[in-house]
């Protein structure tokens, strides 16, 4: 509260702690009821996450893409017909012969009229039809641009949130003031990392299969790309966001549109946590047919925090951590050391560096 | 002469941002101060007690302070820019328009514009004041020189609260003594009340199966009441949702007496009103702690920091069961509402306002 928002009444302080005290207590009661209830099975998991979908469906934002153009194209049709035949209903018999009298008198008129509106309206939407004819023909040809599917067995699996970053991360979410989504959540090790950390968070992951450990044990996780989940996420509805997982995967045009949806969805003050493999680390991780045909590279921390500094968010200094593949030096008294040792330097810096980092970012504005 | 003019984009009856700018209109005149108002668009109802903005200019006198009280896109907005007086911004907060996209795109169109208009009319102001610190902080990172939080005011003494009885009496008779949770304030994305809806089914799976919601407020995004009550209906709910609008003082007063919780679950706000009438009706709280709504509650109500219906349909159910909790956050409300007496209130915009007209005459 800043000093000059209305405050509790002068006096009222001593009590004001007593009172604010036995709220969080109630608070932690209400809590640990949620959680009785859900181990019981009176709210099996997932059932939270079947309500917001069911809204979906009767929400247009629910409606994606070819679905969601065809369907406001029928509704410019269906609005294009203007009828001239106004009802003439009336709970009176007089009101009734006085609506037909003006609707005889006034027919030459309306018909004038209407026939010009009705033509107009046909044309509107005969050239929306033209546009939508246009887009889905154009949707056709990407399509033939698409990256082949990689082998499934030649991907290493995404780390969700159980190694060396995962207390940074927790520690850079705590006290967000709305939900946490932490996207390629896996089998959900730093949901509950968040949950011993009295953070309220879900996850999304888009294989059911790795969730099925974090179902088990009542998290709430949904079998969802984040894109796709992000995309019916309210505006400035989440504390913050952990992206880790597919991110190194992403096509360019993917990593603009995931980075637009975090920008708007995240509130205002909320964060962005961001982990990811080092460009150099992934190349000497993944098989080379993963290599070749991934769709997208990993970026270097520096780079993230380019494209997120022009979206309005603070980033603080990358952490730096996963696997120490760094050479040691040789003894330092044995012929041309130094230089070897140089040479040693050079390539730790270059390539044998840590092989992941975490970016924490703070939405500004 | 002091002389302090309001701009307001519509003036309006019974509709909070026009209270305001009438109430605040006589107390700049009750110091001795020349005050009018100057709008865009006025109700019928109070066409005598304003002027159209664009006459402004044939009346200004030097010393004028105008004060404009910004929610909404308006010509009046881009009319004040390019006057030279002192401007002071009364900012009740635009709702992001994030949450109009895919519902309706005229109305997100017009709040983007609002917000353009905002953006630029922060940095033109000499001072920002804003109902809450929520909105205060916006108009800051906007580059408003000098912000001050003061409430809106809400005159809860004017009507007192009575409630209409026959109105009392219907609603008790359509659902005997189940559990009635009430939100008031109008239909729009922001105010997310399919929330409601589905923390109404949780508590009612789990707690109390003849439980009914109460929604009081006009349907302004219609495809989203459309879609919050076809949601409703898909979960067997069509009889335990009550939708309420166009109601007299006295009917929302009844409205408010016959819930027994009061349930915010919006995202934004920038003040929210219906707070303050539910600590006077003595209705219990639980909301959550979204845009505005911690500071303006304080600890006069169950603070969630989750809408997830399973949380919320438990808060409700502690409210219920626990009397003790349900008195202590009744008390604390009538407490919270001292906070908000429209005399503090009224002193603090003439104090204000004063000084900026002090400063304005000491510059002349």
């Amino acid at each position: 509260m800043t000093p000059d928002a209305p405050g509790p009444a002068e006096g009222a302080v001593g009590d004001t702690s007593e009172r604010i005290r036995y709220l969080d207590e109630v608070m932690a009661e209400i809590d640990a009821e949620v959680r009785r209830r859900r181990a019981s099975g009176d709210l099996p998991a997932g059932l939270e996450a079947e309500l917001d979908e069911l809204f979906l469906e009767f929400s247009p934002v629910g409606l994606q893409g070819r679905a969601r153009l065809r369907e406001t194209l029928a509704l410019v049709d269906g609005s294009a017909y203007v009828d001239i035949a106004v009802p003439t209903a009336s709970n009176k018999a007089v009101g009734s012969y006085v609506k037909r009298l003006i609707r005889k008198g006034l027919g030459w008129y309306m018909d004038f009229v209407v026939a010009q509106i009705v033509k107009f309206a046909w044309s509107v939407s005969r050239m929306f039809h033209v546009v939508v004819d246009h887009v889905e023909a154009l949707e056709a040809a990407v399509e033939t641009h698409r990256s082949p599917d990689l082998p499934a067995d030649a991907v290493p699996a995404a780390d969700p949130g159980g190694g060396w970053w995962s207390a940074a991360a927790v520690d850079a979410v705590r006290g967000a003031t709305d939900r946490v989504l932490v996207a390629d959540c896996g089998d959900g090790a730093l949901l509950d990392a968040l949950a011993a950390a009295g953070v309220d968070a879900y996850g999304v992951d888009p294989s059911d299969l790795v969730l099925e450990p974090a179902l088990a044990r009542g998290l709430d996780v949904r079998a969802e790309g984040i894109v796709d989940h992000l995309r019916v996420v309210a505006g400035e509805a989440l504390g913050a966001i952990v992206l880790t997982g597919s991110l190194q995967w992403l096509r360019p045009n993917e990593r603009e549109h995931l980075l637009e949806l975090v920008a708007t969805r995240v509130s205002v003050g909320g964060t962005l946590v961001l982990h990811s493999t080092t460009p150099e680390g992934w190349a000497a991780s993944v098989p080379a047919v993963v290599r070749d045909l991934a769709p997208g590279r990993p970026l270097h921390a520096e780079t993230w925090a380019h494209l997120l500094g022009s979206r309005g968010f603070a980033v603080a200094d990358a952490v730096r951590g996963g696997a120490d593949r760094t050479l040691g030096h040789v003894d330092p008294g044995g012929p041309d050391a130094g230089a070897v040792n140089a040479a040693i330097d050079a390539l730790n810096e270059l390539l044998l560096g840590p092989t992941e980092y975490l970016v924490v970012a703070t939405r500004e504005r | 002469m002091t002389a302090v003019h309001q701009f307001v984009p519509a003036l309006l009856p019974r509709d909070a941002t026009g209270d305001h700018t009438l109430a605040l209109r006589d107390a700049f005149r009750s110091v001795g101060w020349d005050s009018d108002i100057y709008v865009e668009a006025a109700h019928d109802e109070l066409r005598d007690e304003a002027m159209y903005f664009e006459r402004y200019p044939g009346r200004a006198r030097p010393g004028d302070v105008l004060l404009y009280q910004l929610g909404t896109s308006s010509p009046v907005a881009d009319f004040l820019l390019g006057r030279d007086e002192p401007l002071v911004l009364d900012y009740h907060n635009v709702t992001p328009e994030s949450f109009y996209a895919g519902w309706e795109e005229h109305t997100a169109a017009k709040v983007a514009l609002a917000h353009r208009q905002v953006a630029a009319l922060a940095p033109r102001s000499v001072l920002g004041i804003a109902d809450s610190a929520f909105n205060a902080r916006e108009l800051a990172a906007l580059g408003c020189p000098a912000t001050e939080v003061v409430p809106i005011l809400v005159d809860l003494e004017v009507d007192g609260g009575v409630v209409d009885p026959s109105e009392r009496e219907r609603l008790a008779s359509r659902h005997g003594d189940a559990t009635v949770l009430l939100f008031v304030g109008r239909i729009s994305p922001n105010k997310c009340h399919e929330h409601l809806v589905g923390a109404l089914w949780v508590y009612r799976r789990l707690y109390d199966p003849r439980a009914r919601l109460h929604l009081v407020g006009p349907s302004v995004t219609p495809d989203y009441a459309a879609a919050v009550l076809a949601f409703a209906a898909e979960l067997g709910l069509v009889d335990a949702v009550h939708h309420g609008e166009g109601l007299t003082a006295a009917e929302l007063a009844a409205w408010y007496d016959d819930a027994d919780v009061f349930v915010c679950l919006s995202r934004h706000e920038g003040f929210c009103i219906p707070l303050l009438e539910a600590m006077r009706a003595g209705t219990p709280i639980v909301a959550l702690d979204a845009g505005a709504v911690g500071e303006t509650l304080a600890d006069a109500g169950l603070l969630l920091r989750t809408a997830r219906p399973a949380t919320v349909a438990a808060a409700i159910d502690r409210v219920r069961r626990d009397p003790e909790l349900a008195g202590r956050l009744v008390a604390a409300g009538h407490r919270r509402l001292d906070d908000f007496a429209a005399p503090g209130i009224r002193r603090r915009f003439v104090e204000a306002l004063g000084r900026v007209s002090e400063r304005t005459r000491v510059v002349a």
